[in-house]
């Protein structure tokens, strides 16, 4: 239970700036609050109901959620693009373009939209995933007008302009190499999913192929640009302290005049039926042997997708779930465990378990321990304590991740994404009426050696010199600013 | 026992106006009771759950030398069995409830955190105060923990950053107490054992050593009753007194640290300052404009934004109780390091030489106060504030003064700032970088 190594620091605060990339890993963050979308009476039961949609006539559309607690507000504009709707080829476009938005317009500058937001003590971002692209100020609430103004100048006028575009496009490649290349396990994954998926497109990574992202052009990005910045492909979340009728008049006459656009198809063939286990070995310089194993998984409009929740809690949530208690705790075969559901995914993803191998052991003992315990999901009933113990664990992280207002924000956009923000309502409810025999059922359909995907990391000795005795990371804040 | 003396210091809700911008805080009540703890509470009823944040002033600092990891080892066996509880029975009753409950030591002080659902506060505190007071230490857990560290310790070697800010802590700080990662080092990890984690634990862990903040749906009539009464319990004991010597290396050097990797992830700092230094609200204003500001900080702007150089650059002042640093960290493909180091020192250079503009001062007052409300908007950030203006001896005003703290602060003040502390003549440079590679490349 103590926060070891690879807690956030400084360091990694200081990264998440601008032009993130919502990588399996750092998705998964963001899913820890929001897989439980359900929730205790008292918070749940007024979520839904507090929360208005407004649809403008040129298609978009308007979620806005009033939350008194604190005199802030966030805005969020979603666009319907990620890197699904990428083609072979031209991988990274979607995240790319993220990174030009904040690069100007005929209005407003390169680098002006970032001064003017921190002008108003407003701190903002944005994010790029398989399904989504989005962007948020987090803003105290009299300065609302601000991030309305700046979201709908950009939704159609930006610039792109040729020399910005070169030097972005390096900075992308650094950011691919900070957060994957030097990273074994997030290369591994790309390589997992590279795997898993041959038609649908989660089978390239939401940053790109290096190669791709140096073959990318401003054409490109213009084209891209025009066909999935619509107020049609687009939806706005408000969440904080804001009165509707104060808000809705601002968003209209801003939003309001930009053409509606065309919907652009987002269709995509999902994959075809697996004839077997796929498996693939990583072998790259690192500390540590890992394993993966996924499974190919329907998202939310299943109702299967809502006990693979529960059986991720069961698996990998708190110190006494079955992967904790018995691969790290009792066993000491694995440093550190995880499961995972891809619930509010647009198009059906993996369901995985992972580990990462203390030194002396080996491959074979862990996944060993992994099969072992799917196959105690399969065969024995879990007990009534133990399912209690999940789902109570499943609505606290729901009902803890409601303390922050871009949480909130970045939920409703998700189930929007997925499905609809209304499908939130469901999510308690499915979750408790969850039976042991449902958990049998999905895990002996599901967590199948023919409908997975296994990955492997094998350490091979690093050339480099041994290092020098490392100093110390410093992982509190201790500043108060 | 008596009643606490309650020295009731109620700060309602603060509505400063600050450059236009009216934001009202949170409520915090703070008491010290009889055995010395402070007890910081803020109420807040629109979620059912609270956020308890026990901050032991004890961390790596007081680690002895050769048993560097022990505060934190400490901390991590505290949730191993307590008062009659066994492991499995403290994570059972935890998970049962979906709380959480963590604990880890930073450099400086110790954080215990719980958070629970209104309706399991009861249970929930009674588990969280065993820890802390009563914590058995089973031996095998502990040896266990051990080996876990270890293997969390060599894990740590596949990230760049922390090798490169493990490197620098230690040749900044030298053998001094902030000189050692938290969790210890994979020569000093293994020798530690339960009797020590015991005797740890016997020295520091005393109310009269520590501040605890409660933040979120608690009311008044519950916190005496369920949380007061127990915090009351626990014993006032002399703390050892620390004999360590804070130093700090003054001398320029550049560090190479071989890894595998694609980019080389650089720091370049010195020495810094304490936080209570009076200079700490100029150096925050400088360093937002210097390399704390996001995207439109000059180093971003420099290195970033004009020549792609990197994804971030990024700089900040590490500001501790007894010492501290400024640190610039980015990371750049290994052909652009030397030009990524230039023109980090030429920034330096100049903030050293030229005043600011007048712009860059505004801008970087106006986003520093009204970013302000920010840090207190939600109960882990609300705890955490409180905990560490207590800590540092802020004064529970701190949210009122501090908007003019940041606007008395002149361009002349950044400055003389930036001259005294950042010191590009006495920096430590560190590059994890492939020096394999660069070494081919000079044959060539």
């Amino acid at each position: 239970m103590t926060i070891k190594i690879g807690a956030p620091t400084i360091i990694s605060i200081m990264l998440s700036r601008i032009g993130v990339v919502l990588s399996k890993s750092s998705l998964i963050v963001c899913l820890a609050t929001a897989l439980a979308l359900g929730v205790v009476s008292s918070v749940f039961g007024a979520l839904s109901e507090q929360v208005s949609e407004v649809v403008l006539p040129n298609g978009l559309k308007i979620i806005l959620l009033e939350n008194r607690k604190a005199p802030l507000i966030t805005f969020q504009v979603w666009y319907r693009v990620g890197s699904r709707n990428e083609e072979w080829g031209k991988t990274g476009l979607s995240h790319l373009l993220e990174h030009m938005m904040f690069k100007g317009t005929e209005k407003i500058g390169p680098g002006e939209f970032s001064r003017i937001v921190e002008q108003n003590g407003g701190d903002e971002n944005a994010f790029t995933s398989y399904d989504f692209t989005a962007y948020f100020e987090n803003m105290s609430s009299d300065r609302v007008q601000i991030p309305i103004r700046l979201e709908s100048d950009r939704m159609q006028g930006l610039l792109l302009r040729e020399e910005d575009f070169k030097t972005e496009k390096s900075v992308v490649m650094e950011e691919r190499r900070l957060r994957t290349d030097d990273n074994p396990k997030a290369v591994l994954q790309e390589q997992l999913q590279a795997t898993a998926f041959q038609v649908q497109p989660y089978h390239w990574p939401i940053i790109g192929w290096m190669q791709d992202i140096a073959r990318l052009t401003v054409d490109d990005l213009r084209k891209y640009y025009k066909v999935y910045y619509n107020p049609v492909n687009a939806f706005i979340v408000v969440v904080g302290d804001f009165k509707k009728e104060a808000i809705l008049p601002m968003i209209e006459q801003t939003f309001g005049p930009i053409p509606k656009g065309v919907a652009p198809d987002q269709h995509k063939d999902t994959e075809m039926p697996q004839l077997g286990e796929r498996r693939i070995v990583v072998r790259k310089e690192a500390q540590l042997a890992s394993i993966v194993k996924s499974y190919y998984v329907p998202n939310l409009k299943s109702p299967d997708s809502y006990v693979l929740e529960v059986i991720a809690a069961l698996l990998a949530t708190g110190e006494t779930s079955r992967l904790n208690s018995n691969l790290v705790r009792e066993k000491q075969l694995a440093l550190s465990v995880d499961a995972d559901n891809e619930l509010t995914s647009r198009d059906p993803n993996l369901f995985s378990v992972a580990a990462d191998i203390l030194p002396g052991k080996t491959v074979g003992q862990v996944e060993k321990a992994l099969l072992e315990e799917i196959k105690r999901l399969q065969k024995e009933l879990v007990g009534q304590r133990e399912l209690e113990k999940a789902k109570n664990q499943i609505e606290a992280g729901f009902t803890f991740g409601q303390d922050s207002l871009f949480y909130q924000g970045m939920l409703l956009a998700m189930y929007e994404i997925a499905s609809s923000w209304k499908d939130i309502d469901k999510f308690v409810p499915i979750i408790r009426a969850v039976t042991a025999e449902d958990v049998r059922r999905v895990a002996n359909k599901y967590l199948v050696e023919s409908n997975c995907t296994t990955a492997i990391l094998e350490p091979i000795p690093s050339a480099e010199p041994k290092p020098v005795q490392p100093g110390s990371p410093s992982r509190e804040r201790t500043i108060v600013r | 026992m008596r009643k606490p003396f309650v020295t009731a210091c109620l700060v309602a809700v603060w509505l400063s106006i600050v450059s236009g911008i009216a934001f009202a805080l949170p409520p915090v009540q703070r008491t010290v009771l009889d055995n010395g703890l402070v007890l910081l509470v803020s109420e807040e009823h629109s979620l059912p759950f609270v956020t308890m944040y026990l901050m032991v002033k004890t961390g790596s600092k007081d680690d002895p030398a050769g048993r560097e990891g022990l505060a934190d080892l400490t901390a991590a066996s505290l949730l191993f069995g307590a008062a009659g509880r066994t492991l499995q029975q403290i994570n059972e009753e935890i998970d049962f409830m979906g709380a959480r409950l963590n604990s880890a030591a930073g450099k400086d002080y110790t954080a215990v955190t719980l958070r629970a659902l209104t309706k399991d506060l009861d249970r929930s505190v009674s588990i969280f105060m065993d820890a802390v007071m009563k914590p058995t230490f089973p031996e095998n857990e502990i040896k266990k923990e051990i080996s876990r560290t270890l293997g969390a310790i060599q894990s740590s070697e596949d990230q760049p950053g922390y090798v490169a800010e493990r490197a620098f802590q230690k040749a900044l700080y030298l053998d001094g107490p902030y000189g050692h990662p938290a969790e210890g080092t994979k020569e000093s990890v293994g020798k530690l054992t339960p009797r020590m984690v015991k005797q740890f634990h016997q020295d520091y862990y005393h109310p009269n050593n520590s501040i605890l903040v409660v933040v979120g749906d608690v009311s008044q009539q519950e916190l005496s009753r369920s949380i007061v009464k127990r915090l009351e319990m626990w014993p006032r004991k002399a703390i050892p007194e620390s004999k360590a010597l804070f130093s700090a290396a003054q001398k320029k050097q550049v560090i190479k640290v071989g890894k595998p990797v694609t980019q080389s992830n650089i720091i370049i700092g010195n020495r810094g300052m304490s936080r209570d230094n009076p200079d700490y609200y100029a150096a925050t204003v400088m360093n937002h404009i210097f390399g704390g500001g996001g995207l439109t900080s000059r180093l971003m702007q420099e290195i970033r934004n004009k020549r792609g150089l990197a994804y971030s650059a990024a700089s900040f002042f590490e500001a501790r109780k007894y010492g501290g640093s400024f640190q610039i960290h980015l990371q750049t493909k290994l052909p652009s390091t030397d030009e990524a180091i230039k023109v980090a020192m030429e920034d330096l250079v100049r903030i050293r030489t030229e005043l600011v503009s007048p712009e860059e001062l505004e801008d970087a007052k106006k986003y520093l106060v009204g970013n302000f409300p920010q840090k207190l908007s939600t109960q882990s950030r609300i705890a955490s504030f409180f905990g560490q203006v207590e800590y540092f001896g802020l004064g529970l005003d701190y949210p009122a003064r501090y908007p003019s703290l940041i606007n008395s602060i002149s361009r002349e003040d950044i400055r003389r700032v930036a001259q005294t502390y950042l010191q590009p003549d006495a920096s430590i440079t560190v590059i994890v970088t492939r020096l394999k590679e660069a070494e081919d490349e000079k044959v060539k």
